[in-house]
């Protein structure tokens, strides 16, 4: 890669699985977040680690060069307070990288025994004074999502002007919202989930109300109001690849991708597309044709339609107009791994489900597998060569990397 | 008698089984998880058998629990 005067920019994947840690590792990210136990946003929606897990995933983020982050960022009551620490404590002890926070609490704890903190967008950071407050705390601090490029720019600017720097002794850096879903409340303080049904976003249990259809009914005579049939309150996804060399240029170091409920296909191909973006800058060859290509790729895996976010300023938000997502492709379930044949580079699978094409698109995944996308070249069964395989039969298929018996495969059709 | 069954492991210690129910439900400070007061462990779900009285305070423990870790059965 050439060097150039570009400043350096961290990518920060989702992980909420074991196949996701791998995928985002091969998708190129500098850095992964995830939670440990309950107490973080996505307690309901992804499986989360726990503490017994801390020194593998340290471990496999040391052996592959990438940092590691705990998101503890729910609202926090008396009774988390010996959870928190004993989740700070033994990150500190794994050589975890940092402590995403939101509460004051975690914060404090994680400064008293020397764990770098950063301040999650939970604690809505919307100008250099909140920025110049939590610097006693932390390093690198995400903004709030609502804020536009241009707001994110003064705040970097400012930071360099007036020197704040975080505990240890750098500038502070400013991460932002990449890619993925976006909340229809400021900073996800959202308290629709919870009337509704008892389940508090702000604990991590969103059963996410503002992605349904509502219609709206005036009380007093019953009219039905028109609106447009869109679904008034669900975002579509940020996605921010086509003005990404704007967003470094202006002098944001973290760029997270948001989905830690979202599957490993998912965390593969965002941070892949993302990476290819930030190295094409640093390589000057951003080009126009190379977003419309990412953004076809992004498009394959699940999505609500995307739009820049608040980011360029432009609108006050733009919704959603059908239920769930929007990928182009889909992927279904075929089989699961049985052995690989390192010598001669053969993966054998049974087939449980569906049929199998030579020419198909297949997607295997597993804990340590990760993500390997293929298209069928070859099926074999018991030594004869087919063109078709279904379920029951056990089918033999090159395959460039390695599968494991804890693998799934999935063939990729379109929608 | 109405049996409950609590798979604890999933819990998000949100405290609104407490709030149904302060008598059978508390909060652990240990790990944050909610404790269901008397019960037994048997293949990682906790379970206690209970009066019929005491089962609506418990049904709307398992109503409000956002991530729907409580069940009966009718003995």
């Amino acid at each position: 890669m050439k060097k150039t005067n570009t400043p350096v920019v961290e990518l920060l994947s989702p992980c909420g699985s074991w196949e996701s840690l791998r995928a985002a590792i091969q998708g190129g990210c500098n850095a992964v977040y995830f939670g440990i136990e309950q107490l973080n946003m996505r307690a309901r929606s992804s499986i989360n680690f726990t503490l017994e897990d801390l020194e593998q995933i340290a471990s496999i983020a040391k052996e592959n060069k990438i940092k590691t982050y705990i998101t503890l960022n729910t609202i926090l009551y008396d009774h988390d307070l010996t959870l928190m620490r004993a989740i700070v404590k033994n990150a500190k002890a794994c050589g975890i990288n940092a402590i995403i926070a939101s509460d004051h609490a975690v914060m404090s704890y994680a400064k008293k025994i020397g764990m770098p903190v950063h301040v999650s967008t939970q604690t809505n950071i919307t100008n250099i004074e909140s920025v110049e407050f939590y610097s006693h705390f932390a390093d690198v601090m995400v903004m709030a999502r609502e804020l536009t490029l241009d707001q994110v720019k003064n705040i970097v600017s400012e930071i360099k002007r007036r020197k704040i720097k975080g505990p240890y002794g750098e500038l502070v850096r400013v991460e932002i919202f990449a890619h993925g879903a976006l909340c229809m409340a400021v900073s996800g303080k959202c308290y629709l989930s919870l009337h509704t049904n008892f389940s508090s976003a702000n604990r991590g249990a969103c059963i996410q109300n503002c992605r349904r259809n509502y219609i709206v009914i005036d009380k007093e005579d019953g009219t039905e109001l028109e609106i447009d049939n869109e679904y008034i309150m669900s975002a579509k996804d940020l996605c921010t690849i086509d003005f990404i060399d704007k967003i470094i240029d202006n002098g944001v170091s973290v760029l997270k991708i948001e989905g830690r409920g979202r599957s490993e296909d998912y965390v593969f191909i965002t941070t892949k597309c993302y990476r290819e973006a930030i190295d094409s800058i640093h390589e000057k060859t951003f080009s126009k044709e190379k977003v419309e290509e990412w953004k076809k790729q992004l498009a394959t895996v699940f999505n609500r339609g995307f739009w820049d976010g608040y980011y360029l300023g432009k609108k006050m938000g733009e919704w959603n107009d059908e239920y769930g997502s929007k990928a182009t492709k889909k992927k279904i379930y075929i089989g699961k791994g049985v052995k690989y044949f390192d010598k001669i580079g053969i993966g054998e699978f049974k087939i449980e489900a569906q049929s199998l094409d030579v020419g198909d698109e297949i997607l295997i995944s597993g804990p340590t597998t990760g993500v390997i996308e293929e298209n069928v070249r070859e099926l074999r069964v018991k030594d004869s060569i087919r063109e078709r395989v279904k379920k029951g039969d056990v089918v033999s298929l090159p395959i460039k990397t390695k599968i494991r018996a804890s693998d799934k495969l999935y063939k990729i059709v379109d929608v | 008698m109405v049996r409950i069954f609590f798979q604890r492991s999933k819990c998000i210690g949100c405290n609104a089984c407490v709030e149904a129910n302060r008598s059978r439900w508390r909060v652990s400070r240990k790990d944050g998880k909610c404790n269901l007061i008397g019960s037994k462990e048997k293949g990682e779900v906790y379970r206690v058998d209970v009066d019929e009285d005491e089962y609506q305070l418990n049904l709307k423990a398992a109503k409000n629990c956002p991530v729907k870790i409580i069940k009966f059965e009718k003995l």
